[in-house]
């Protein structure tokens, strides 16, 4: 009886003993990983520095109006080109130009579709 | 054997006792026995024990204080850690564009202490590295330091080969070097670094004196993170425009140099600010020739005409005259032996805004002699023209004023000479003019209006202020400063030709030539200047080097270039009531719909 109260005891110590180690690495397994996340977090954060000083040098308004002077032929713009909005003519009334054309030349009844077989009874070529 | 009165150990084995007690109270007993201790029999054990660990933690603690109070022997760690450049906050412009920051860069060091073979490292080295000198290298691995720099900033691929050669007492580091990613651009606001990324100039310097440079030297590890980006109130897309500009203008009038700016009137934030020729702050070398100073900063020169603008504020302010009153321009100005003449002689009596159009400086003499020597220095002080303007950057000059200053002193001050400022300085002081009358101290850093005028003290009355915004007005539409009237802006503005002094004597034929002007001249917000040295007269400008065809054209430039940058939409409307305090004191209003502009 004493024996198995040994043994039972034994285990209920060599259990937990284990359990706390398996933490205890995995912890530190964790902690390393930590460690190396944080190392390339900050060598992210420096590339990202690095293309940010990059960005902001081929961007520079120098730069950049050099590139559009060669390649880009736009003006400036002046006083003339501006126009107050209520300069702005009146919006003219809505004219349907493609309708009117086909009634024009008369196709302006509705067509038949092939696929339209619901209607196609109602259509003017199957009512001869 | 066994004293019966004792009380026995229950393992024992016991004859007189039952010889099979119940399992449950064995356990109990064996239990109770475990915590128990026979204070009697084991007290000399546990003294024992006592002692040994009391001996123990004695020892421990010996040691500690031992090595506490050991000086700490100069680990590599933290030598490098010295040595290293500490990161730098970014700045920023006012739109958040990046006008420095920081990338990390590698560097060689090596520890000389542990170099085996000293010349052959010399040797590989400078044969990676060939501007690195070689006997300078040899002599700083021979030093008893435990660390030294080899070359600090190299590239990559510098950095594989110098590892490849597999020297021990050789590594790396990395390190925080200073970029400027837009050159020459604001380079006399930014300033510049040292190699160990303190702050030298402009404000880097200023940002190292807010504390940044303390907590460095006291050797605390600052995070780049926890360092929030600096704002200037500069625009860059505006101080790139304006730069070009002047770069043009200078190339053009073949001048010696030149500057330009923009301060907001309202807040005192300098916007936009040029001064050619210039450096570049990633290689801040020739940065220290006097050539190359930020000429509205710390140059000071005689603001030619421009300074009427104050006289006549002066004059005004202490209701001297009004802008009906008629100020005499007959004849030149007789003071003692000298005389004073008039560029633009008219030969008659001028009225107030006819002495500003026609930039007379007899009437402007005339108008300072009514308030009277003591009266204008103290204007003028209150105007903040005759001590040392302090901005954020920590280059400023002195202005240059007369030690005795008399009667013809203030006369030729009145018309801006005799008196050396810095032009930021009268741009501050023009500035409150056309504000409404707040001193408004200019700022390098973005700063709201409440603020700014929170502690701006009154110099003039509004009505002052009005009348010379209505002043400059009228001189942009028919005055000297016609070249700056761009349609849709109402701007209003003041030239400024100063004849150089050349050993003591004015030159005719050099000037020094400035230009301010404000837009709109009804609700300012801009304030721009441009100065020129020594502008070429040209056949297209008839042979004048005056202002208004130099600095004048420059600006009239970069107004129409960068109205739209600073978000000043073009009126196609002339504003109706343009200056209501003083149509309401019955001045007439010369900006007449009928001109079309």
């Amino acid at each position: 009886m004493l024996r198995y109260l040994n043994v039972l005891s034994v285990l209920a110590l060599v259990g937990p003993a284990i359990y706390a180690y398996s933490i205890k690495y995995e912890t530190m397994r964790y902690s390393a990983e930590i460690v190396k996340l944080q190392h390339s977090i900050e060598r992210e954060n420096d590339r990202m520095g690095i293309l940010r000083a990059e960005w902001a040098h081929l961007t520079r308004p120098g730069r950049v109006q050099a590139l559009a002077d060669r390649h880009l032929d736009m003006q400036a713009v002046s006083v003339d080109q501006v126009v107050k909005a209520s300069d702005l003519p009146e919006r003219a009334a809505r004219v349907d130009t493609i309708g009117r054309k086909l009634e024009l030349l008369g196709l302006a009844e509705p067509t038949f579709a092939p696929n339209d077989k619901k209607q196609g009874a109602t259509a003017p070529a199957s009512n001869r | 054997m066994i004293d019966p009165m004792e009380p026995l150990d229950a393992t024992q084995p016991q004859d007189n006792k039952p010889p099979r007690a119940s399992l449950r109270t064995r356990l109990a007993q064996s239990m109770t026995d475990l915590l128990r201790t026979r204070i009697d029999k084991s007290t000399w054990r546990i003294r024992l024990v006592a002692m040994g660990f009391a001996c123990l933690f004695g020892i421990i603690g010996g040691k500690l204080v031992y090595l506490g109070f050991k000086p700490e022997p100069q680990s590599l760690r933290r030598a490098a850690s010295e040595a290293v450049s500490r990161p730098r906050p970014e700045i920023l412009d006012r739109n958040g564009e990046v006008l420095a920051t920081d990338i990390k860069v590698m560097s060689v060091f090596a520890e000389p202490r542990r170099i085996i073979d000293k010349d052959e490292a010399v040797e590989l080295i400078t044969a990676v590295l060939p501007d690195v000198n070689a006997k300078e290298l040899r002599e700083r691995l021979g030093s008893r330091k435990g660390f030294v720099w080899v070359k600090r900033g190299i590239k990559p691929k510098e950095q594989e080969e110098i590892f490849r050669l597999g020297l021990p007492g050789i590594g790396f580091l990395p390190e925080n070097k200073r970029v400027y990613p837009n050159g020459p651009v604001a380079a006399h606001v930014l300033g510049f670094t040292n190699v160990d990324n303190i702050g030298i100039a402009g404000m880097e310097k200023h940002i190292d004196g807010l504390g940044l440079g303390d907590l460095t030297m006291a050797g605390f590890r600052i995070d780049p993170a926890d360092l929030k980006p600096v704002r200037l109130s500069l625009d860059l897309r505006v101080t790139h425009a304006i730069r070009d500009e002047l770069e043009k203008g200078i190339e053009r009038f073949k001048a010696k140099a030149g500057a330009a700016a923009i301060l907001d009137v309202n807040t005192g934030e300098v916007i936009a600010l040029a001064s050619l020729p210039d450096y570049d702050p990633n290689n801040p070398v020739d940065a220290l020739e006097t050539t190359r100073i930020n000429r509205l900063n710390v140059g000071v020169y005689e603001m030619g005409s421009t300074f009427k603008a104050i006289s006549i504020a002066m004059a005004l302010e202490a209701n001297k005259v009004n802008l009906n009153s008629r100020v005499d321009a007959r004849e030149s100005l007789r003071y003692g032996k000298f005389t004073i003449h008039d560029f633009h002689a008219q030969h008659r009596v001028l009225t107030v805004p006819e002495v500003f159009t026609y930039s007379s400086n007899i009437g402007t003499a005339r108008m300072a002699l009514m308030v009277g020597v003591e009266g204008h220095k103290a204007f003028l002080r209150k105007m903040g023209q005759l001590d040392r303007l302090r901005t954020e950057l920590p280059e400023s000059a002195d202005p240059l004023v007369p030690r005795r200053w008399g009667e013809l002193n203030t006369i030729t001050i009145a018309f801006g000479q005799g008196l050396n400022v810095a032009p930021l300085q009268a741009m501050m002081a023009v500035g409150a003019l056309s504000n409404g009358g707040q001193l408004i101290t200019p700022t390098f850093l973005k700063r709201g209006e409440e603020e700014a005028r929170a502690n701006a003290p009154q110099v003039v009355r509004p009505e002052v202020s009005e009348a010379l915004r209505y002043l400059m007005r009228i001189n942009a539409e028919k005055g000297s400063a016609r070249t700056v009237d761009i349609r849709g802006y109402f701007v209003g503005g003041k030239t400024g030709t100063a004849d150089k002094i050349i050993r003591g004597r004015y030159a005719k034929d050099r000037v020094f030539t400035t230009f301010m002007a404000i837009a709109p001249a009804d609700k300012p917000r801009y304030l721009f200047l441009t100065l020129m040295d020594e502008p070429q007269a040209l056949p297209e400008t008839q042979g004048y080097r005056t202002a208004a065809w130099n600095s004048g054209a420059v600006t009239g430039k970069i107004i129409e270039r960068v109205a739209n940058m600073l978000n000043l939409p073009p009126r196609l409307d002339l504003p109706t009531q343009p200056f209501p305090l003083l149509a309401r004191l019955g001045f007439g209003f010369v900006n007449t719909p009928s001109k079309g502009n």
